[in-house]
């Protein structure tokens, strides 16, 4: 028993590693104020990947990971549409996922937000022209937000955010 | 060199012309009814098939057929070059299993049929696709087509398993977590996984097509949206295709902060898997250290290029710019801690019992599918084959860095992490040495844009990656990839089969297939 007393009493010895954004922590902040006040404290997201190229579905997983670890500001990906406020999508929509691309969004409960993330789910992308893809996330959805960027980092995709939160509270859609 | 393939050619197929490629390639022309008494030659030499596309006028009008093969112990691929009189063709997928889905794709892209061939279905044209739909043929200029409804004739008819107690679970195109979209119908007694069929292409982009009449610089952006985590793989696979059609001399410089950031891309890309792996065995313990150093990477990566996955960062003659001083520094200095800190984060997990339960033995690997599907990277070498393009068909700096292929027998997941964990050491060694030895210069040679046809390859984190490029007046003409994943998901269909379904995302996530690079 002593033994662990003094275990509890010591300084912890693990190293402190530096792992926060000045810029990217208050801007999680100012979201987990809205969250909390517009979507009762948790804002649940599907990620729809229509056709991206992988590099966007790394940057939202990073977002879960310790160095931004966005779900201490109420942002949880969810497993379910039906789960899901806001819908995610990245790539230009491809012919072959077009049905399960409207499938994902008709599963979603009413109200709901798309944002289009990446240069090619928002219409700018160099893949606009091919015969395999019908567009941006645009041609199928009513968009609420684009956040260009090939890929946008966390923090350009946690702005992004937290700019649509922002929108929606003036709309006083909710 | 050169004449020690020719002769085991010649022993194998008698006296034949030889087209000497423009990057140690040896293109040899077959006339049609040849090709089978062919095939077989080669197959009981064991060369080892490594891609087959199709181009069309090609020298002539109409399609040409190209098999490529490798043989252990040469450097130079074999091309096999077959002119079509028609838009037939007798199927080699009984000899070459792994040739099934390279038959289905040039089917779908040029109308060519495979006669004899076991699996006819289409492979990335969907329903969705007109019957009569070939993106590739030259006629069809790209624009937007009309798609047609799915019905009950041009549904995808999946390998029916049936018996007392098996039912059918699909899974996909979309997944629950932030995962790219496939489809997998798993065959389930009980528990147990007993058969698997993976359904790709959903994100079928039209890449190749997209290529065609690009000019030569303009293309490396396609190359780097192949696949997002193998953008300097992809790119400097395509440049060197260029460059060699172009005769263009890369300077060292260039050359050496390549090989730094190929091989930074292959540190974190293997940082992601291994924390993948540690997420689905539920160890969160174990997959934070590995996150947050790739973290630290996608950091490193954004300082020396301007992007956290290095996007436009290389060209063809060499680099768009020069990368800072102070990041080549920094890196330096930040690789001094990282080593310690790595080995940490792995012991971490090779030392805990529940994590050994869970990798041990699952998702196996048999090294007698590796050839027949030419399954490559890490996981084929993890089921013991010491397979590596940077030491087979050495580019870049790698015949200078000598690379030793990091191998284990086992075959399952454990193996695969240990490969894996084992060639971030590697490639840090490597980015050292490298750093090192940083030569002063230029890091762009003017290119000469230059008709021709080139093969070349990469050995990209998840294995080889070989592109075949035509430049024919001044732009693209056809532009054919065939990345790693595209192999290895074949692996898939026999590795999981007796494993439970809740440890099949873990099998998946220690190869960490790309669907965007399978799709394309």
């Amino acid at each position: 028993m002593p033994k662990a007393l003094s275990t509890f009493l010591k300084e912890p010895v693990t190293e402190h590693i530096q792992l926060r954004d000045a810029e990217f922590e208050a801007i999680g902040v100012q979201l987990k104020e809205k969250v909390d006040k517009i979507f009762g404290r948790s804002l649940a997201i599907r990620e729809l990947d229509a056709g991206s190229d992988n590099s966007v579905e790394i940057e939202l997983n990073n977002l879960s990971t310790p160095y931004y670890d966005v779900e201490r500001f109420g942002i949880t990906f969810v497993a379910s549409p039906r789960h899901a406020d806001i819908l995610i999508v990245t790539g230009a929509i491809t012919l072959n996922m077009e049905i399960a691309a409207k499938k994902t969004y008709d599963a979603m409960p009413s109200p709901k937000f798309v944002i289009a993330v990446g240069d090619d789910a928002c219409g700018c992308g160099i893949q606009n022209e091919s015969y395999a893809v019908l567009g941006g996330a645009d041609k199928i959805f009513n968009v609420d937000l684009k956040i260009p960027g090939n890929p946008p980092s966390p923090k350009e995709i946690i702005r992004g955010l937290l700019s649509l939160v922002c929108q929606i509270e003036k709309q006083s859609r909710v | 060199m050169k004449t020690a393939v020719k002769d085991e050619i010649t022993k194998q197929l008698g006296q034949v012309d030889y087209v000497e490629g423009k990057n140690n390639e040896l293109y040899v022309p077959i006339p049609e009814a040849e090709l089978p008494k062919t095939i077989a030659a080669l197959s009981n030499s064991n060369f080892e098939l490594v891609s087959l596309f199709c181009a069309q006028n090609f020298k002539a009008e109409g399609f040409t057929l190209f098999y490529a093969f490798e043989k252990t112990g040469f450097e130079e691929i074999l091309v096999l070059q077959c002119h079509l009189s028609g838009n037939e063709a007798p199927s080699i997928a009984k000899t070459y299993p792994s040739a099934c889905w390279y038959e289905r794709e040039v089917t779908d892209g040029f109308g060519v049929q495979f006669q004899g061939a076991f699996d006819t279905r289409r492979l990335f044209l969907h329903e969705t696709y007109p019957a009569d739909f070939h993106p590739l043929l030259k006629s069809f200029k790209n624009s937007k087509i009309t798609t047609v409804p799915s019905n009950e004739d041009n549904a995808y008819q999946f390998k029916q398993v049936t018996g007392e107690g098996v039912y059918q679970i699909p899974v996909g195109p979309v997944h629950a977590g932030i995962i790219e979209p496939g489809h997998f119908r798993f065959s389930v007694i009980g528990e147990t996984i007993f058969n698997l069929e993976v359904r790709l292409f959903y994100k079928h982009r039209g890449l190749e097509k997209l290529a065609e009449g690009k000019s030569v610089q303009d293309c490396v952006k396609i190359a780097e949206s192949i696949s997002g985590d193998e953008t300097v793989a992809n790119a400097v696979a395509y440049c060197i295709a260029a460059e060699k059609i172009c005769d263009v001399e890369v300077p060292r410089r260039a050359l050496q902060l390549r090989t730094v950031l190929l091989e930074l891309e292959r540190v974190y890309s293997h940082l992601g898997d291994l924390a993948g792996m540690c997420v689905d065995v539920a160890y969160p313990v174990g997959a934070s250290p590995f996150f947050i150093l790739r973290e630290e990477i996608f950091r490193q990566n954004e300082a020396l290029t301007g992007s956290r996955f290095m996007k436009g960062a290389v060209a063809v003659g060499g680099l768009t710019k020069d990368v800072p001083a102070e990041s080549l520094k920094a890196l330096s200095a930040y690789l001094e801690a990282f080593k310690g800190r790595f080995e940490e984060a792995t012991h971490v997990n090779t030392s805990f019992f529940s994590v050994a339960d869970r990798f041990e033995t699952t998702g196996k690997v048999k090294p007698e599918i590796i050839e027949p599907l030419h399954l490559t990277g890490p996981v084929a070498r993890a089921a013991g084959k010491a397979g590596d393009t940077r030491i087979d068909h050495p580019y870049g700096l790698y015949r200078e860095l000598k690379v030793k292929a990091k191998t284990e027998q086992n075959g399952d997941v454990q193996a695969r992490f240990n490969v894996k964990a084992k060639e971030v050491q590697c490639a840090l060694k490597m980015i050292k040495t490298v750093l090192s030895q940083l030569e002063a210069g230029e890091v762009q040679a003017p290119i000469q844009v230059k008709d021709g046809y080139a093969l070349s390859m990469t050995e990209a984190p998840r294995g080889q990656n070989i592109h075949w490029l035509r430049i024919k007046g001044g732009v693209v003409d056809r532009y054919k990839v065939r990345t790693a994943s595209f192999c290895n998901w074949q692996a898939m269909e026999h590795a999981v089969p007796g494993n439970i379904v809740p440890d099949f995302p873990l099998i998946n996530k220690s190869m960490n297939l790309s669907y965007a690079g399978t799709d394309m």
